[in-house]
């Protein structure tokens, strides 16, 4: 028994040498700041408001300044928000139980469509992460784990592909296109992703120093807002590309 | 060798170990459960012939259905087949695998309070609350496993967190007679057990983990402490239903019977740490109860402590998916009878996808016995697989 076990913890150390990763950058914080937001779950950025969207586990949406201040706020029952993403006219906000995507006038703030999106995995390890993948002239909405999947959706919320990303990430808690790249987080292994929006290779990882990180955003100088569920905080990076 | 290895665990690296989710848009049920085997070796003491604990076992054969029904209303159902196999065959509960493990409703309807009803587990000490999924360990350590106070129960439970889910308190009342509440009746008492237990973390939630998988960047801390109370006094005459008392006959008292515990856990950067104690105060209300040990009332002063403490270090080479965890733990069953006993236990598990699949070892040590409690064995080794669809 004592030979197997020497024989299995040498095998696994062995096999490991010869998965070498593409090394992260690490990156640190500027600043943080808590918000008055329970379990926020997922930010994004509005260029044409110049303000940030945010959800929480609670199926609340949140509009926010720079600092997390809440202009706005809408409460969806029974809704558990794990993403959310928004454009000129709407706000998106993903109800990762139910697999509904609440479909907000950005306006209004009132909803104008829900669409399901049906999948059958985990309760909790269904959608995570919702952008526009303007490469692809499409969304994209990604599975949080066991396994990852990005579905790609056309314009109407219709399944157009499933690309199995569980070799990139544990996990995966958000998602962003950003300078002709597509972003991505992972939760549990505490890492930001940059992708080829059309073949999904990573090009580029940093890691971040910050617990139970759910959800990013870039605001309009590039730098990236971190929002951390378990702190109930926002941490501030500088662009991670010029880091 | 490499090659080998990669192509063996190649078989069982399947990319999806997802549960299923059914969903109509007000119920959502989702199901999960997993299979565990491990074989297991013992080292007899000289003079001790039975073998018979040389052999493959079936842990595990569980099948989880969990739900939620609109926004006010969640449950959960867990049935090992394994554990019920077991008793039918051979009459007796293992306490950590009861078979039932938990059949709950919760009612989340009030908003400033949460109400769970049914059978599950007891919130009394974080090693016991940590869910074996979760685990490197074959067996958990003897002083939270069930034998010495019980895990699991039938009543109602409430509970609250505040402090952004730093802090969780619950209260509850139950049988008290833990795993064997579902035989239907209580003790000729008719009294309930009352169990409270309040937890607060630093600097952020911390879930009922042992392994920081996560490597946590900042140092995280957790500390609970833990009270239950159950008076069954038994009429004249009667006596508690067969297998109440446990494994060491402690589990409930025919008197008063305290019990507390103090837990505290540390994560950083994949190094982990527990730290458990707890302490059970028993006065028979018999002068003559076998607790007494045939000692005077001038010498027991009318009461028993029981109790032990677990102390756990854990390491998460997350590059190679691989844990590794020593324990110690030390026992006194009695302190009316002189000595304690001491075990020592490590364990490893190799990741093959996360804690879906696992393979995982563990070395049982006896360092010291108790008089009152002595064994066949002073070493034990167990290795097997474990997968899950969660």
């Amino acid at each position: 028994m004592r030979h197997f076990k020497n024989y299995m913890v040498a095998g696994i150390f062995l096999a490991s040498c010869g998965l070498s990763a593409q090394k992260a950058v690490r990156l640190k914080p500027i600043r943080s700041v808590a918000i008055a937001i329970a379990e926020p779950s997922d930010i994004c950025f509005n260029a044409k408001s110049g303000t940030f969207f945010i959800v929480s586990d609670s199926g609340i949406l949140f509009e926010t300044d720079h600092d997390g201040k809440t202009l706005r706020q809408v409460s969806q029952k029974d809704a558990d928000f794990e993403a959310v993403y928004s454009d000129e006219k709407n706000v998106y906000a993903v109800d990762e139980t139910h697999r509904n995507i609440y479909i907000y006038d950005i306006d209004t703030f009132k909803v104008n469509r829900m669409v399901t999106i049906p999948y059958g995995g985990g309760k909790n390890k269904g959608y995570e992460a919702l952008t526009y993948n303007k490469s692809k002239n499409g969304f994209a909405i990604i599975t949080e784990k066991d396994p990852v999947y990005l579905f790609e959706l056309d314009n109407d919320f219709k399944t157009l592909n499933r690309i199995d990303l569980s070799k990139i990430a544990t996990d995966i808690s958000a998602a962003a296109y950003h300078d002709n790249f597509l972003w991505l987080l992972s939760d549990e292994d505490m890492m930001l992703l940059k992708l080829n929006p059309n073949t999904y290779e990573v090009v580029g990882k940093w890691s971040l120093p910050v617990i139970n990180p759910e959800g990013f955003a870039f605001d309009q100088d590039g730098n990236l807002l971190i929002t951390c569920d378990d702190m109930q905080r926002i941490y501030y990076f500088n662009n991670p590309e010029k880091t | 060798m490499k090659q080998t290895l990669l192509a063996i665990l190649s078989l069982f690296a399947v990319s999806s170990f997802a549960q299923v989710t059914l969903l109509n848009g007000h119920h959502v049920l989702e199901l999960s459960g997993g299979v565990s085997t491990y074989y297991n070796n013992r080292s007899l003491k000289p003079g001790e012939t039975d073998r018979s604990k040389d052999r493959f076992k079936l842990r595990d054969a569980q099948i989880e259905l969990e739900g939620r029904v609109g926004a006010d209303f969640e449950y959960d159902f867990k049935v090992d087949f394994a554990d019920m196999a077991a008793q039918n065959s051979t009459g007796e509960i293992d306490p950590e695998n009861p078979g039932l493990m938990e059949a709950t409703v919760t009612y989340k309807g009030f908003h400033f309070v949460d109400i769970e009803m049914g059978y599950g587990k007891l919130y009394y000490s974080r090693s016991a609350l940590v869910p074996f999924d979760f685990s490197p360990y074959w067996q958990r350590p003897e002083l939270t496993r069930g034998s010495i106070f019980s895990t699991r129960d039938v009543g109602i439970t409430l509970m609250k967190n505040f402090w952004k889910q730093r802090a969780n308190v619950y209260i509850g009342a139950y049988t008290g007679l833990g795993e064997l509440s579902l035989s239907g009746d209580n003790d000729a008492s008719g009294q309930l057990e009352y169990v409270g237990r309040v937890d607060v973390s630093y600097p952020a939630r911390y879930r009922y983990r042992e392994i920081d998988d996560r490597h946590s960047p900042i140092p995280m801390f957790s500390l609970g402490l833990n009270g239950r109370y159950a008076n069954k006094k038994l009429p004249e005459g009667e006596v508690f239903p067969d297998q109440a008392t446990g494994e060491y006959g402690l589990k409930v008292t025919d008197g008063k019977r305290y019990v507390y515990g103090l837990d505290a856990s540390f994560q950083y950067m994949g190094l982990s740490a527990q730290f458990e104690i707890h302490q059970i105060k028993q006065e028979p209300q018999s002068p003559n109860d076998p607790l007494f040990q045939n000692l005077t009332a001038e010498q027991t002063k009318g009461y028993v402590l029981s109790g032990g403490y677990i102390a756990q270090l854990n390491y998460f080479i997350k590059p190679i998916d691989l844990i590794v965890s020593a324990r110690y733990e030390e026992l006194d069953l009695n302190d009316l009878v002189p000595g304690n006993s001491q075990r020592f236990s490590p364990a490893i598990a190799y990741q093959i996808n996360g804690y879906n699949a696992m393979i995982k070892a563990q070395y049982f040590h006896i360092n010291k016995e108790e008089t009152i409690d002595p064994l066949k064995w002073d070493e034990q080794y167990r290795i097997g697989m474990v997968f899950q669809f969660k």
